[in-house]
Order: structure tokens, then C-alpha cells, then sequence
């Protein structure tokens, strides 16, 4: 078993700094038989001692109590089990063996299989990417239309010499206006691809962490659990110590946890990403503390999904209110909600989507949305209902709040939350609108939104 | 007697060779540019041939045909439906809610003028 290396690591660890067995076991004060006994394997050793043990030999701890030689065990078996390696009679019964022998070999297959994996996995994404990109979709739409003008014109005359100088002189325009568009559009592409290398990319960091909560419909099961458990630790009605109960519980019980689900989610790929998924689980299980998901069903139902007396209620801010509503489970009398939040500068810091609602990252977002608006009148609740061009409609309920330090005289930055949800689903909420309340007509981004006599154009529709 | 196609597209410069193509083929050509108004047009006055665009402001070309082949009075017009979006599920939702034929845009005028003139052949047999 793997438990029988770690004994056979304090060996080789020993030799590779050069001191002897006596000299070590003088150190950590044990005698050089019982030194010799935990070497061989033959004594069980965990805590202080092993904590010694692995201070003198300069190593982590989980270097030496198989922790992470249990991990590598299980990816190597996990490796010897791939469909493609079947036929290769691969000796897995001896993968222990092979771990304490060859570790450094042990170690860099795993990383090989790691590496190997991820890069299919993002070749996936990628190819996925592509043929799902809505910039990429419209601009070729846009681009086969163009050269379907182009085409007809150019077949017309040189089929049809017989044809009447001014229709022959339209088609020579349409031919000359058709293909300075066709240009720009091939130009603009250009671009697109040009910023996706240049981030060397695609996908961001904060793309992989949505990914993940996608992936999961912005519910953690497993948190939930423990969360459930941790919440009556907390005791303090203060609002302050409660939050840092509520993170020193998380960090205390769940770090593990939060580590492990991330490492078992393909979407987080990189470094930056999981670091930034690692703080977006904390948040996620603080709030669960702080916020026991069955008495928060049962409040939000009662009422109403109202942010505000929800944040009154269990003394938290609206933000994390929010959060909890996107984590609710699915269930057929739940309303669903997405929630972003922007800063000052319009840009989009957090997104929980919902489905059929996005806003672009890499294009001029629509400011007609509630979301940039909020930041006008702080700390009130907004509604809006919007109407999007596909039909869509949604609610948004926005409040922009202070995020520094106040007092006289201070600036304020103020970021704003905006939870959203379907017309359908406000319904069960406080935020269901009236039938005369006014509709405001929005849309994803100028460059997707076919409204072409809108104010607020920046940018040309791709669609023209 | 003449025979009469409608040609529900919105973009003009595609519409101008169109109809040009389709005249000196001796068809009479009528043109609606919005889903809506070529549903109505249609079902005013039933054409020998329908040339349908699938992406149409209003109401898109797939559900006009679905509309269409609901009414009695269009159930068996021949359409023909046109567009760049060329994959093979777009050709599938095409003949599924009715179509005829199904052409991608860039096409050969050859091509498009023998399919209406097949459409309209089939229509008055």
C-alpha cells in the first residue's frame, strides 16, 4: 500500500542530504533502531514525530505522510485505466512500488497525463469556441451575404451583355459597394482574431471561473452540506464577527474541500483561474454559513425574494444576498436569477448568468441596462423591465453601494449589483411588474443589436 | 400567362439582381423586405412561386412557412427557401416546416433561375 513509502521517502530524503541514520535519529531524539524500524516500514508513524522528521529533513509534511503520494497513486492508476493505453498491460498492482523506486519518473508521467489532458480539454473549449462565437457567426452570416451580391452581380454581366447601361452600371456599383463592405468586415475579423492571439487565449481567467459556476448551475452541493453544519457556530449578532466567523470557519473546514473541487473541474484550467475560483468558493461557502440555505428558501419565499429585507434579515450585505439567490436549486416554484455586478467604469467584474442573457466582454455593452444606471441614484433599489430585440424579457433590480472607506470628505466608489431574472419568474418575487409599467427597450451589445435607430449607438450593428 | 414569384428578402442589392434574373426569365416579380408583411402579402395573394429568406425582420422565414403550410390557401405553394446560414441542421428546419428547396447563399444564378422555373412547372402540373 501507498502508506508503506513513507518510510522508504525518510531513507532516500536521508541519503540525498548525507547524514547518517544515527546522526538523524540523535537529532529528533529516537534511537537508531527505532529510526531503523520506521525506515524499513515497520513502525506506523504520524504527528510530532513525523513532523520532526520532515522539518529535519527539510520537506513538507505531506512529502513525507503520503498524502500526496496518495494522490499521485491514484492519478497513476487512474492513468493505467485510460481507454487509450489499453493493451499496453500495464503493471497498475505495482504502482507503489513504482512510486517509492522512481518518484521523480512517477511524478512526471503524471504531469505528462495532466498536461495532455488539459490540452485536449482546451482544444475542445477552442473548437467549441469557434463554431459558437456570435461576432464569429454574424461576420461570416454577414460576409456569405456580401459575396452572394457580389456573385449575382458579377454572373449578370458577364451573362447578360444585352442588358441596359444603367441596370449594367447598378450592377457595376452594387459589385464596387458590396466589396468595400465585404473589406471591412474582413478587417474587422482580422482584429478579432488579432486580440484573441494577443491575449495568447481565449478564454480569460474570469471565463474559466464562469465556467465552473455554469457547470455547476451556480450550486455547490457539497458546500452546502458543511455549511449547514458550521452555521450554528455562529453566535455573535454582530454583523462584523459573524462574517469573520463565518470566513475563519471556512478557511478552518473547507479550504480542503474548495481545493478539491477545483481540481476536479476541467473549466479551471490555469493558475490565475484558480486562484480566482478559489476566492470565488470561499465567498460562495461564507455566505452559505452565513446564510443556511433551507432557512433561506424558506425566507425568500416568504419574502419574496426581496434583497433588501433578505439582507436585514440575516444581516449581511445585498451583494451576498444575491449570490445566495443565484445558488438556489432548481426547483419548478424557484425563480431563477443571474446577477452581475460593474464598477464605475462600466466594466463587468462579476457575472452569474442566466440563460439566453450575456453581456459581451470584448464588444461595447448596451448602457441601457439598469446596471449602469444604478451608480446615478446609490443605494436605491431600481426596477427595470427590459425588452430585448429576440423578444426576451427580463426583470433587473440594481443598487449601486459604496465599496471604501467613508467619512467627510472621502471619495466614493461605488460598484453596483444587479440581480436579474424572466419576466415569467418575477412574477413570484417582489419585483413582479405591473402589466402598465413601462417596457425599456435594450440589447446585448450595439454590434449584435439590430436597433438601428437607437440614441445610444456606438458602434455599427454587424447584421447591417 | 405570366407566372408570379414573390421574393421575400431584405437585403436590396440581392433583390435588385433577383429580380432582374427572374423578369428576363419572363416571371412577374413582387418583393416584401419584413417577414410580417410577406406573410400577409402571400396570403392575400397566393403566388406561383415563393422565394424566402430565413432571416427576416418581424418574423423569420421558418416560421412564415410554418404559418403557410397551417393555411389552406398556402398549403401546397412551392417555396423555396434562401440563406447564408448553410449547416445541416438550418436545411433540415427548412424542409421540416416545409420547404421545397433549400439554397445557400453565395448561389449560382443558373442555379437559382432553374430551381423557380422547376418550382413553378411543378406548382401548375
Amino acid at each position: 500500500m501507498v502508506d508503506t513509502i513513507v518510510g522508504t521517502r525518510i531513507r532516500q530524503r536521508r541519503r540525498e542530504i548525507g547524514i547518517t541514520q544515527a546522526e538523524l535519529a540523535r537529532r529528533i531524539g529516537i534511537s537508531a533502531s527505532y529510526l531503523n524500524l520506521i525506515e524499513w516500514n515497520k513502525r506506523p508513524i504520524a504527528g510530532t514525530l513525523l513532523r520532526n522528521i520532515a522539518e529535519r529533513l527539510n520537506l513538507a509534511i505531506e512529502d513525507l505522510d503520503g498524502a500526496s503520494e496518495h494522490r499521485l497513486h491514484e492519478t497513476l492508476v487512474e492513468i493505467a485505466h485510460l481507454p487509450s493505453l489499453q493493451g499496453m498491460n500495464i503493471e497498475s498492482h505495482r504502482t507503489s512500488e513504482l512510486i517509492g523506486r522512481f518518484p521523480g519518473w512517477a511524478r512526471s508521467m503524471a504531469a505528462l497525463a495532466r498536461s495532455e489532458h488539459e490540452a485536449s480539454a482546451r482544444a475542445q473549449t477552442l473548437s467549441e469556441r469557434l463554431s459558437n462565437d456570435p461576432f464569429l457567426n454574424e461576420a461570416v452570416h454577414r460576409m456569405l451575404t456580401r459575396i452572394a451580391s457580389i456573385r449575382s452581380a458579377a454572373e449578370i454581366l458577364t451573362d447578360y451583355p444585352d442588358a441596359p447601361e444603367e441596370r449594367k452600371e447598378r450592377f457595376h456599383h452594387i459589385i464596387s459597394e458590396e466589396s468595400r463592405v465585404l473589406s471591412d468586415i474582413g478587417e474587422a475579423l482580422a482584429v478579432y482574431l488579432d486580440k484573441a492571439e494577443e491575449e495568447n487565449r481565449i478564454l480569460t481567467p474570469i471565463d474559466e471561473v464562469e465556467a465552473l459556476f455554469t457547470a455547476r448551475e451556480n450550486h455547490f452541493a457539497e458546500l452546502e452540506e458543511f455549511a449547514e453544519k458550521l452555521a450554528p457556530h455562529l453566535t455573535s449578532p454582530h454583523p462584523v464577527s459573524r462574517h469573520a466567523k463565518a470566513l475563519e470557519l471556512t478557511r478552518e473546514h473547507l479550504s480542503g474541500l474548495i481545493k478539491d473541487l477545483i481540481g476536479s473541474h476541467r473549466e479551471v484550467e490555469t493558475a490565475a483561474a484558480r486562484t480566482r475560483a478559489t476566492q470565488a468558493l470561499m465567498d460562495y461557502a461564507v455566505g452559505a454559513i452565513l446564510m443556511p440555505m433551507k432557512a433561506f428558501q424558506e425566507y425568500s419565499d416568504e419574502l419574496r425574494y426581496d434583497i433588501e429585507a433578505l439582507s436585514e434579515v440575516f444581516s449581511t450585505g445585498i451583494n451576498a444576498v444575491c449570490h445566495r439567490l443565484t445558488a438556489l436549486p432548481r426547483t419548478e416554484n424557484v425563480p431563477r436569477f443571474g446577477y452581475f455586478r460593474a464598477n464605475a467604469a462600466g466594466t463587468i467584474i462579476e457575472m452569474l448568468g442566466l440563460p439566453g442573457l450575456a453581456i459581451p466582454r470584448y464588444a461595447a455593452a448596451c448602457p441601457l441596462w439598469v446596471l449602469y444606471r444604478a451608480q446615478q441614484s446609490p443605494e436605491t433599489v431600481i426596477r427595470q423591465r427590459a425588452l430585448f430585440p429576440s423578444g426576451a424579457r427580463f426583470v433587473f433590480v440594481a443598487r449601486a453601494r459604496n465599496t471604501g472607506p467613508t467619512g467627510f470628505g472621502k471619495p466614493r466608489h461605488y460598484v453596483t449589483d444587479m440581480l436579474a431574472t424572466s419576466e415569467a419568474d418575477a412574477q413570484r418575487t417582489v419585483y413582479a411588474a405591473e402589466t402598465n409599467a413601462p417596457v425599456e427597450e435594450v440589447g446585448p451589445s450595439c454590434r449584435l443589436c439590430p436597433r438601428r435607430n437607437c440614441l445610444h449607438r456606438v458602434e455599427d450593428p454587424l447584421a447591417a | 400567362m405570366t407566372k408570379r414569384v414573390l421574393l421575400a428578402e431584405d437585403e436590396p442589392n440581392i433583390v435588385e439582381s433577383l429580380t432582374f434574373l427572374l423578369e428576363r426569365a419572363g416571371f412577374e416579380v413582387g418583393v416584401e423586405s419584413d417577414g410580417r408583411q410577406a406573410l400577409e402579402s402571400v396570403l392575400a395573394n397566393v403566388p406561383d412561386v415563393l422565394i424566402l429568406d430565413v432571416m427576416l425582420p418581424e418574423l423569420d422565414g421558418y416560421e412564415i412557412l410554418r404559418r403557410l403550410r397551417a393555411d389552406q390557401r398556402a398549403e401546397s405553394l412551392p417555396v423555396l427557401m434562401l440563406t447564408a446560414k448553410g449547416q445541416r441542421e438550418d436545411r433540415e428546419t427548412a424542409l421540416e416546416c416545409g420547404a421545397d428547396l433549400f439554397i445557400t447563399k453565395p448561389f449560382a444564378n443558373a442555379e437559382l433561375v432553374a430551381a423557380v422555373e422547376r418550382l413553378a412547372a411543378q406548382g401548375s402540373a
